[in-house]
């Protein structure tokens, strides 16, 4: 029972975070039909530049979290100028999965020149001492994050009910023409939404470096995973990506207890295989009618 | 108000407008009427920036528009209520409304009282004040239809497009949205009707232009086009074809 | 057909590679000539996903791994040798490619490439954790294989490895050639056409991920015995994304191309490792890229600013090089550089880019491939009769037709009766369900309630593809002809139902294959003929005026050999000439005991042509019979002009 309740609590944590990330892939591809590959890189430079932040200037890591969103912003918005925008141009598909591609490997290895290969350790804010609860080891940094990704993801949700712009992205998002048509200008919703999906990744960055190692390679398998949870949840439903990102981490933790850390990784990417193969909607996503 | 001098333009290597001329002074109801694959809707994605023109000019209130952004001509004060009505489904009619007002919230119109005109609206559209909240992808046909058009007016605009909002709709509900555009003909709005229900459409406007394979066939006062031959050969092809 | 310039150039590749090794002593340069050939060979399988079937494809480097671990594990454990380890790579790879294909058969774009590089993930986890089999990180050590009991040295093997490219080449080039890799174009171009031509998305999906793996598990075998050592982190996702920039870089659908594309992810890395010449080439590039710039600009071929990205991008590189002491480290930003390069500016490859150059320069605008016109056999019946075989009997029976979709009844208990040998229009406002009622009679939609009969068969429930082949062939309301692939080729992929003729006889060019390949040639180019396009055949589809599109996609759905023909709208934007002729083609397509199935608006090509005439509004049936009766009727009258 204890066991049971600590893969919950450690799984719970980490679905959070895939959670978090694939929401960004949400925000893009609801306005643009496009998806940033790179958005593991997002996090990664948002957890180095956190650090730099915490370690080199000395800023108290709360102050420090609008300042890691302000750069995830003006990284997504350099993304998308870069990389998507062109590829939107010419309508190409190809266009924007490489350029995406391409920008991940370029910051990914920039990171490893700035901030060497070696993976750093992010100091916590809060007690590294875990709490016992109901027989789990509970580290309150894991709440931290179940709580910010919570936030962030409401907070989100406010701007997109509640006012006006938040309103227009969701117009573009339905509907870019008619959109346009309501004097929304929707290239600027575009590099809004992933001006935000970078926010977004970056702040989740710095929410779960205290509990890994932070280091250049942090955000490959992560971005992947993250997307995972996108399709599984359905990239249409923001429950779907909670529940989705649940799923995995719990999965992927009880993998990594009962067989072996190594295979960690392998039951999520198998479920997104068979989600991809059955149900491409995802679990919650509504399926589109082919228009001939 | 609206000027369209020698329009051309098409997709991609498909030329559909052939050079047309249309005008549409302040205050009057302009009709453009044709048969399918005329090209009435692409003259209207023309004009409100949803293609580009290859050729000719359209001028709103003196300025020159053509090649213009959507979103750049409607905060001119060109409002535009879309073929097939492009209501934004996953938002509710009231969220709907207010999108209409868009520019008026961000300050590239004058802004007014924004929740004023909002409750105008609902009573000028019964039924959907009693939807207001309801998820706009719910309503029927005739509702969305209502919808759009209502939207349009949320800009206090220089000029409605209405672009065929006949449409899929049931001969009762044709007759529901006819007697509003009435109604807002009678308060002076300035529109342009593109139909294909050429009887309704002559019956309301001042002005009509008929639209056959992108070119302007033929022009006139509305009720002298309603007796014309002509008008009813464009559309059924009369005895002896074209 | 291989005439002799087209063979030079292999010529000459081959005596080069067979020269090679007796005048290169250096063993590291033979290895990296080796390593180049290698890749050059799965950059072919790559080119079949990527360059034809126009796909993103993350998963090579695993497949390469699977290809050289097949070898490795035969090796380690059963003592395999090469003559059994390559067949065996080739094979296992291949069915992992199929079992890649499988999630990937129902998406494309973003989620086939997330396919892809789950599948790699997984793939390099399994190699690395299955240690029992793998020897997981430790790798395993392969020694170069046995010729005639004495182990081959570095020359013999890499003349066996330039063997193998060449046949590897030679395949490839017919397999792509074929009617097989017209599919895959076609996949690539119009997956909803391309199953209403009888083309199985799905199957040709599966077959085109088989073929490339295969030719990936051969690399790997190959790549094993070369490089003497194995180990899991080879082949990561990063190499994947390199085996990428070489085959975009090099120029898709091009097998020079894929060895350029090689050379270069070779070449690059050892270039980047010394500082110096690095600079040199890279100085040398940003002075070609201006030069050619230049010239461009001064024959107005292009506009200062389309150049100056990559302007500024070479110069910025080659001063960048000056700056730094090593680059080495930075060797992945410069390969994402080239491929942001490669995306937007040199989407053609370099071999693309180069035929364009020199083009431009020369002064030959160029859109037709193949071959100069050919002349066409008359004698030949490209259209197949089906009279004699009861006109005026029902051949298409649609009995109580419900489609919905969510709260719309897109069509409402619709009945509609076809006789063989007619031309039955269907006619209707906008929005009434004409075009719904053509999906739903080729499959792309299953209906709600109700039967479609076609010769008595039920049709409901079968795929597109079988629809087509029993016999139903439509148009496109949207033209959706295969854009990139030339008039010809669109036809010849109508034909694909004629060909007979598997793998194998493909690649040895036996003689069935040749003859079908020779028969669906001239009936395509009759085909042609008689919509009167036969002068347009080698010109690219998408480049061709709009009522010729529109009538090779009748073409298109004749080469099908149909009973029934479903024409959506073929008028539209046509003017009053090609009416007069699209009109006389449809007679005389009729004439030939075809029966047709018309949607138009134009009133006066359905009065002139059309023997019965069904009217739909609001997905309901309100008028049916001789077209004036139908043209009078008030219902009718009514649900087109208002009151």
């Amino acid at each position: 029972m204890d066991m049971f309740a600590q893969i919950l609590s450690s799984g719970i944590a980490v679905g959070m975070i895939y959670a978090v990330i694939a929401f960004g892939f949400q925000l893009t591809f609801a306005t643009s039909g496009t998806l940033n590959f790179g958005q593991g890189e997002a996090l990664m430079l948002g957890a180095l530049v956190g650090l730099t932040c915490v370690d080199t200037f000395g800023m108290n890591y709360w102050v420090m979290i609008p300042v890691v969103c302000i750069f995830g912003m003006i990284q997504g918005s350099f993304v998308e100028l870069i990389g998507v925008r062109p590829a939107i141009k010419i309508k190409s598909e190809f266009g924007w999965i490489m350029s995406t591609i391409a920008l991940g490997i370029i910051f990914k290895n920039v990171a490893e020149n700035i901030w060497g290969r070696d993976a750093l350790p992010f100091p916590s804010p809060l007690p590294m001492e875990p709490m016992n609860f109901l027989g789990a080891n509970i580290l309150p940094m894991e709440i931290l994050v179940v709580v910010g990704a919570l936030v962030m993801m409401l907070l989100v949700e406010f701007f997109n009910r509640k006012t006006i712009y938040g309103k227009a992205v969701v117009a573009t998002a339905n509907d870019r023409d008619a959109a346009g048509l309501m004097g929304i200008n929707t290239s600027m919703v575009i590099t809004f939404s992933y001006a935000l999906s970078s926010l977004t990744a970056a702040f989740a960055g710095v929410l779960i470096a205290p509990l890994t190692l932070t280091g250049a390679t942090m955000g490959g398998a992560l971005g992947l995973k993250a997307f995972a949870v996108a399709i599984i949840g359905g990239l249409s439903s923001g429950m779907g990506i909670i529940v989705g990102g649940l799923i995995l981490g719990i999965v992927e933790t009880a993998t990594g207890f009962y067989i072996s850390t190594g295979y960690k990784d392998v039951p999520g990417l198998i479920l997104l295989l068979l989600v991809l193969a059955y149900k491409p909607s995802g679990l919650f996503g509504k399926s589109a009618i082919k228009k001939v | 108000m609206l000027s369209i001098k020698n329009l051309e333009a098409g997709y991609g290597k498909v030329k559909v407008l052939h050079g047309i001329n249309i005008d549409v002074p302040k205050g009057q109801v302009i009709t453009l009427i044709g048969s399918n694959g005329a090209g009435k809707t692409t003259t209207m994605r023309a004009i409100t920036g949803m293609i580009k023109p290859t050729a000719g000019e359209v001028t709103l209130g003196g300025e020159k528009i053509d090649g213009y952004d959507s979103h750049k001509i409607a905060r001119l004060g060109l409002a535009h209520s879309p073929e097939g009505r492009r209501v934004f489904t996953t938002m509710s009619v009231t969220d709907n409304l207010l999108l209409g007002a868009f520019p008026r919230f961000t300050g590239s119109r004058p802004k007014g009282d924004i929740k004023h005109d909002l409750e105008k609206s609902l009573e000028m559209f019964p039924r959907l004040k009693e939807r207001r909240n309801q998820l706009a992808g719910t309503l029927s046909g005739g509702e969305q239809q209502m919808l759009a058009m209502a939207r349009a007016v949320m800009l206090n605009p220089e000029i409605i497009l209405l672009d065929e909002p006949s449409m899929g709709l049931a001969p009762i509900l044709v007759e529901e949205v006819f007697k509003i555009i009435s109604n807002l003909k009678s308060q002076g709005v300035t529109m342009l009707l593109v139909e294909q229900f050429a009887a309704a459409a002559l019956n309301v406007a001042d002005y009509g232009y008929v639209l056959e394979n992108g070119k302007i066939a033929t022009h006139g006062p509305a009720a002298k086009l309603k007796d014309d031959p002509a008008v009813k050969a464009a559309y059924l092809g009369g005895a002896g074809g074209h | 057909m291989m005439k002799l310039k087209s063979l030079l150039p292999l010529l000459i590749a081959i005596v080069g590679l067979f020269c090679l090794p007796l005048f290169v002593h250096n063993p590291y340069y033979i290895h990296l000539a080796e390593t180049i050939l290698i890749y050059t060979i799965l950059l072919f399988g790559l080119d079949i996903v990527v360059g034809y079937v126009g796909q993103v494809s993350l998963g090579h480097a695993a497949l390469f791994g699977i290809g050289s671990y097949t070898a490795g594990v035969l090796y380690f454990h059963f003592g395999w040798t090469i003559w059994g380890t390559i067949p065996a790579s080739i094979v296992v790879t291949a069915i992992f490619g199929g079992i890649l294909a499988l999630p990937a058969l129902k998406v494309i774009g973003p989620y086939l490439a997330m396919v892809t590089l789950a599948f790699g993930t997984i793939a390099q986890i399994l190699i690395n954790e299955m240690t029992w089999m793998t020897e997981g990180p430790l790798g395993i050590k392969i020694p170069k294989p046995d010729l005639m009991g004495i182990p081959m040295t570095k020359a013999e093997y890499f003349w066996m490895v330039s063997a193998i490219l060449i046949i590897s080449l030679i395949v490839v080039d017919r397999f792509v050639k074929s009617q097989m890799g017209r599919a895959f174009e076609a996949l690539r171009d119009s997956p909803i056409a391309c199953d209403c031509m009888g083309v199985s998305v799905y199957r040709f999906k599966v077959i085109a991920f088989v073929i490339s793996a295969g030719f990936a598990g051969l690399a790997g075998c190959l790549y094993s015995y070369s490089e003497q050592y194995i180990s899991p982190n080879t082949y990561n996702n990063e190499l994947a994304v390199l085996f990428l920039l070489g085959i975009i870089m090099g120029g898709r659908k091009s097998r020079l191309g894929a060895a350029i594309g090689a050379a270069i992810i070779v070449l690059l890395p050892k270039l980047l490792d010394d500082i110096n010449l690095f600079r040199i080439v890279a100085s040398i590039i940003a002075i070609v890229v201006v030069v050619g710039a230049g010239l461009a600009l001064s024959k107005q071929v292009t506009t200062a600013r389309r150049v100056a990205v990559p302007i500024a991008g070479v110069v910025g590189l080659a001063i960048f090089s000056f700056w730094l002491n090593s680059i080495s480290d930075w060797r992945l930003s410069i390969f994402g550089f080239m491929i942001l390069l490669v995306v937007y500016y040199l989407q053609n490859g370099i071999v693309g880019f180069a035929k364009t150059f020199y083009q431009s320069i020369v002064g030959k605008a160029k859109t037709t491939r193949g071959e100069a016109a050919e002349q066409v056999d008359d004698s030949i019946s490209f259209i197949s009769k089906v009279a004699n075989l009861n006109t005026g009997a029902e051949l298409l029976k649609v009995d109580s037709l419900l489609m919905q979709f969510g709260g719309l009844k897109a069509l409402n208990n619709v009945d509609l009766s076809v006789k063989r040998g007619t031309i039955h229009g269907l006619i209707g406002p906008n929005g009434s369900g004409k075009s719904t009622m053509m999906n739903v009679l080729t499959g792309i939609y299953v209906p709600t309630a109700g039967n479609v009969l076609y010769a008595g068969e039920s049709v409901v429930g079968k795929t597109s593809s079988d629809i087509a082949l029993s016999g139903i062939a439509r148009t496109f309301q949207n033209v959706q002809l295969f854009g990139e692939m030339t008039a010809i080729q669109n036809i010849l992929v109508g034909l694909h139902h004629t060909f007979k003729s598997n793998m194998v006889e493909i690649a040895l060019h036996l003689p069935r294959y040749k003859k079908e390949e020779a028969e669906a040639h001239a009936r395509a180019l009759a085909l042609l003929k008689f919509v009167g396009l036969d002068d347009l055949a080698n010109e690219e589809a998408r480049n061709l005026p709009y009522g010729k599109q529109r009538l090779l996609e009748i073409a298109r759905a004749l080469a099908l050999d149909p009973e029934l023909l479903l024409l959506d709208e073929p008028a539209a934007g046509l003017t009053a000439p090609d009416i007069k002729e699209l009109l006389s083609i449809i007679r005389k397509i009729r004439d030939n005991g075809i029966t047709f199935i018309l949607i138009e608006h134009h009133m006066d090509v359905v009065m002139s042509v059309c023997d019965t005439v069904s009217v739909l509004d609001f997905g309901q049936k309100i008028a049916e019979g001789k077209p004036a009766e139908v043209q009078a009727n008030e219902k009718v009258i009514h649900a087109y002009l208002g009151t």
